[in-house]
């Protein structure tokens, strides 16, 4: 079942660069996210944790990254006004369908925080589930217990993740394991670096660091100055690279990156080839075209990316509106 | 073809040594060839433009003789025709500006009268379609132009690529990630010819990466020892845009 059609190709949309590039037309940013949503909701069961009775314990507890990502997404998917009543109902729905079947109504997070204590996957996960209503007192007791142990504040972690776990302890509502101000000096984005030295592991980096920042794109404002400016120079660069590439999947997150700037490009020419890559059913390959092989393969394949791009669409539609309604920028 | 690109080679990498060591070796000018010899050094000489000159440009020497004839012959035997390419016809440009920059005051021709033909260099050809082209081609057409890159550039090419600074920084950061070397390096003499480049792009540790990387090539190297030259002489420390 296809809610929106693929979109055309827009003729005559030449960017003239004396006047910056031409921005996408809503309705195409837009409908991205629909087919993606609609795709995932049809797929949501591929995000169960524990899809055979004997799957391994270490395999569900892989598996929970998915639910993390669907959670954090998820919630801004559903929290953004222009998503569209069938978008965020559809939201809504996947978040209901993972809390209750595939966390166990937060019991699964509970058993890993007693597996693997200070493991900071389960806290990650909780956090967006909590904002919108959910809870588990048992997670939370076994996160706050967590919390106070030197260990905690020690865990060796890539610059990035280490901010990731300020922002979520701040929206917890715990003390900060770091100062915010050197969490984001120590990652790579914080030091500005020569743009032209970025490559994938880089770029995800850059991503994930602005999705801390602005806590999955909800508060824009949270990019320091000299960030949002240092991005708003060289993210087209970096754009037109991995758009050339094919690389759906970091594309789309950089376009969420670029919905998060003070003025988003939202570039016609990259949105129209990255809805172009879109599958028409919704599935967004992660690079190139679409895998090929069973379904669970193909979810593990493609549902990162197609979350992503709905996550993309989300921020650029609710921008794009913004500023046809005269937005301050 | 082959012997062409070999001597386009051997020139290029003859001004390279020049710019790179600063000594007082004379380019291309030096000893007589004859014959088939001749007429390749002549087009080796119309393939690389005003670069030839670039020492007598960027060392602030007089110019020697035999190259400025060799220059001069090289527009004589290759003047652009109806059909030119706009590169060809702004490197042709180039050479006539070059030549009459370094033998006269003010534009006015030498002693001699030896005012080049074509176009009198006040005539500047077109650059709407430089204006007019997205940052990606904008940087490969730049990269082209490379030789009308020198300090105090006023072309109007120069001036396209000043007011278009940013765009042809994102097309340095492109070509770096594509190992377009060639064009890296043409950017990034543009950005010190123009003083244009924010302070994150980080040219001068990326200029030394380019020509690391690159320039086993001449025209890499060339245009990279250009920009590098720029930049350390530039009394502003080659800072001219915000960070």
């Amino acid at each position: 079942m296809i809610e929106t059609p693929p979109p055309e190709p827009r003729p005559g949309a030449r960017p003239d660069p004396r006047s910056g590039p031409v921005p996408a037309d809503p309705a195409l940013i837009h409908g991205v996210g629909d087919r993606a949503v609609a795709w995932l909701h049809r797929h949501r069961d591929g995000f169960h944790p524990r899809p055979e009775a004997d799957t391994p314990d270490r395999e569900v507890r892989d598996r929970l990254k998915p639910i993390g990502e669907l959670a954090l997404i998820g919630k801004v998917l559903f929290r953004e006004g222009v998503a569209g009543s069938r978008q965020a109902a559809r939201s809504r729905q996947l978040l209901d369908h993972a809390w209750r079947e595939q966390l166990d109504g937060g019991r699964l997070l509970a058993w890993m925080q007693r597996e693997e204590p200070l493991s900071p996957i389960p806290f990650e996960i909780y956090v967006p589930f909590r904002e919108l209503g959910y809870s588990s007192p048992e997670v939370e007791e076994n996160a706050r217990l967590t919390h106070r142990l030197d260990s905690w504040a020690a865990l060796e972690a890539l610059p990035v993740r280490r901010l990731g776990l300020a922002a979520f302890e701040r929206r917890f509502g715990l003390p900060a394991s770091i100062d915010p101000g050197e969490a984001v000096g120590a990652t790579w984005l914080g030091r500005l670096p020569e743009p032209w030295t970025v490559g994938l592991h880089i770029g995800y980096g850059i991503t994930h660091t602005v999705f801390h920042l602005t806590d999955w794109g909800e508060n824009p404002d949270g990019l320091p100055t000299d960030i949002a400016e240092y991005l708003a120079r060289w993210l087209p660069a970096w754009t037109d690279d991995w758009l050339e590439i094919g690389h759906w999947d970091l594309l789309g997150e950089l376009l969420v990156v670029d919905a998060c700037l003070p003025r988003p490009a939202l570039e016609d020419q990259v949105w129209r080839a990255f809805a172009a890559a879109q599958a028409p059913d919704g599935a967004m390959p992660a690079q190139g075209p679409l895998p090929e092989g069973d379904g669970r393969e193909i979810f593990d394949e493609v549902y990162h990316p197609t979350l992503v791009a709905a996550f993309a669409s989300v921020l650029a539609t609710s921008r794009a509106m913004g500023s046809l309604i005269g937005e301050p920028a | 073809m082959k012997q062409l690109s070999g001597a386009i080679h051997d020139l290029a990498s003859e001004v390279v040594s020049v710019l790179r060591d600063g000594d007082h070796r004379s380019v291309a000018g030096a000893g007589a060839v004859r014959g088939d010899e001749a007429v390749l050094r002549v087009a080796a000489v119309r393939a690389l433009g005003a670069d030839v000159l670039l020492p007598t440009t960027l060392l602030r020497r007089p110019p020697e003789e035999p190259v400025l004839a060799l220059v001069r012959e090289a527009m004589r035997t290759y003047p652009p025709g109806p059909d030119a390419s706009s590169a060809t016809v702004w490197s042709h440009w180039a050479m006539e500006r070059t030549v009459l920059r370094l033998t006269s005051t003010d534009g006015v021709p030498d002693r001699g009268g030896r005012r080049p033909t074509g176009a009198p260099p006040t005539a500047q050809p077109d650059v709407s379609d430089l204006e007019s082209a997205p940052w990606q081609r904008l940087t490969h057409q730049l990269a082209v132009l490379g030789a009308l890159a020198v300090p105090e550039a006023d072309s109007a090419v120069a001036e396209v690529a000043r007011r278009r600074s940013l765009d042809v920084s994102r097309g340095f950061v492109r070509a770096v990630r594509r190992r377009d070397w060639f064009q890296a390096a043409g950017a990034g003499r543009w950005l010190a010819a123009v003083r244009g480049a924010p302070g994150t792009l980080g040219l001068d540790t990326g200029l030394d990466f380019v020509l690391h990387m690159g320039g086993a090539d001449p025209r890499v190297a060339l245009h990279t020892h250009a920009a590098r030259w720029m930049r350390a002489t530039d009394p502003g420390g080659g800072e001219g845009a915000p960070s």
